[in-house]
């Protein structure tokens, strides 16, 4: 008895400490998230690339992703980009994300499945409203959801993935659908188990026992909350970082409060306030004063706005104070 | 003889049987008819944008629509249907 005890804990101690290594290999791996949101024009992009091009002039592998559908990196950098990431330097990428191309992609997947699995008539006259539901609202932020997950999986070798993301709203939208669809999911679930449980009943009484068949909409249910889980935990793990762009004005700064309050209801934490085109001498006290648990970088006015990839050099050996403990 | 009272045995077994059958069906007819009113239910929460209800977030629908094919079906019956909702649960009780 005792050795079998032994033997128990033994292979679970194995299988304990293999797993603690795969974790510390995850950890190790797995790369920095940092997500630029704000409200339009107060420099999203900007700083976000600035803070790349800081990255990757340190060494570090760094991949900057536009999650915004009006890109302008291309613009900042002065360079064409596209869903395939472009080497800019040594260390940096960029890529900028095409919604449509992902879109397309899904619809062109489920309609593939339904296929699959239809009858010819009825799948023919599902088309007439499938051809409707790709313009249903919320596949956007759906996309970038997709996008951001492709990024992860496939650019896990880099140390910091950088994400410019679209104006407060669908960037609120893309935060919330996780939470949102997993209330969803398990509310479905719950109902599908009743039915389940009932069928179960009926085949016990009717045909003596034999087992009914697996549910395989109740099984997508439970393997989708496991990714969408999944996706909630990188959200609010400690390596994804998110960076409140804003500027030293009242619109802006309202604007911040707000998006403060709508990320803690979903449990997300602002870690860094990032106070753009500030002018020389200018006070920031009343936002520190309103974002005490931040820490804060500052970037001052670069009069000429910034181009290429130089100027951004330029701009960060000027004002390091803006990188300082990011 | 004993091939007459063979014959009468299989038959009687048979009777058994289909009558245990018929038990059977009749103690699960109404939680038969419950179960089918959740999965109709089920349908319209997943599939409801296919008849102009608010559904859940479209992804969801999307993801679970391949495997929905039957629900679907249904569905979209029971929309044709739709004015006659009693007849359905009169025929379904028994009640004439």
């Amino acid at each position: 008895m005792l050795e079998a005890w032994k033997i128990g804990f033994g292979r679970n101690a194995i299988v304990n400490s293999q797993q603690a290594l795969r974790i510390k290999m995850n950890e190790v791996k797995k790369p920095k998230l940092y997500f630029f949101i704000g409200k339009g024009g107060v420099g999203k992009s900007t700083t976000s690339a600035l803070t790349s091009v800081y990255f990757a002039s340190q060494g570090h592998k760094t991949l900057l992703v536009s999650m915004d559908p009006a890109h302008n990196q291309c613009d900042i950098f002065e360079q064409h980009f596209s869903e395939k990431p472009k080497r800019v330097s040594d260390t940096l990428m960029v890529k900028e994300v095409d919604t449509d191309f992902w879109i397309e992609k899904y619809l062109k997947e489920t309609t593939r499945q339904i296929k699959d699995t239809y009858k010819y008539e009825s799948a023919f006259n599902l088309q007439n409203y499938f051809n409707v539901l790709q313009f249903s609202p919320g596949l956007e932020e759906y996309a970038l959801i997709l996008a951001f997950e492709d990024t992860f999986r496939k650019y896990s070798d880099r140390e910091h993935i950088v994400f410019d993301m679209a104006p407060t709203a669908l960037t609120l939208r893309f935060f919330s659908l996780p939470f949102i669809t997993e209330i969803w999911l398990e509310e479905l679930l719950k109902l599908r188990s009743q039915i389940y449980q009932k069928k179960e009943i009926i085949s016990k009484i009717k045909i003596a026992g034999r087992e009914i068949e697996q549910d395989r909409v109740k099984a997508k249910l439970e393997s989708m909350i496991v990714a969408y889980e999944s996706l909630r935990q990188e959200f609010l793990s400690d390596t994804t970082r998110v960076n409140l762009v804003m500027n030293n004005d009242k619109l802006s700064f309202s604007e911040a409060y707000r998006i403060r309050q709508k990320l803690a209801d979903i449990s997300i934490v602002i870690d860094r306030i990032i106070i753009n085109k500030l002018k020389a001498g200018e006070s920031t006290d009343k936002i520190e004063n309103e974002f005490k648990e931040q820490k804060i970088g500052r970037f001052r006015l670069a009069a000429q706005g910034l181009s290429g990839y130089d100027e951004l050099k330029n701009y960060i050996a000027d004002n390091q104070e803006g990188f300082q403990g990011i | 003889m004993v091939r007459i009272l063979r014959w009468f045995k299989k038959h009687i077994i048979e009777a058994f049987k289909i009558s245990d059958e018929v038990m059977r069906a009749k103690a699960v007819e109404t939680i038969e008819h419950e179960v089918a009113e959740l999965d109709n239910i089920f349908g319209i929460l997943v599939l409801g944008a296919f008849i102009g209800i608010p559904s859940p977030p479209i992804h969801i629908t999307m993801e679970l629509l391949p495997l929905m094919d039957k629900e679907l079906d249904i569905m979209l019956d029971k929309v044709l249907t739709a004015h006659d909702p009693l007849g359905h649960l009169f025929s379904t009780l028994g009640i004439d």
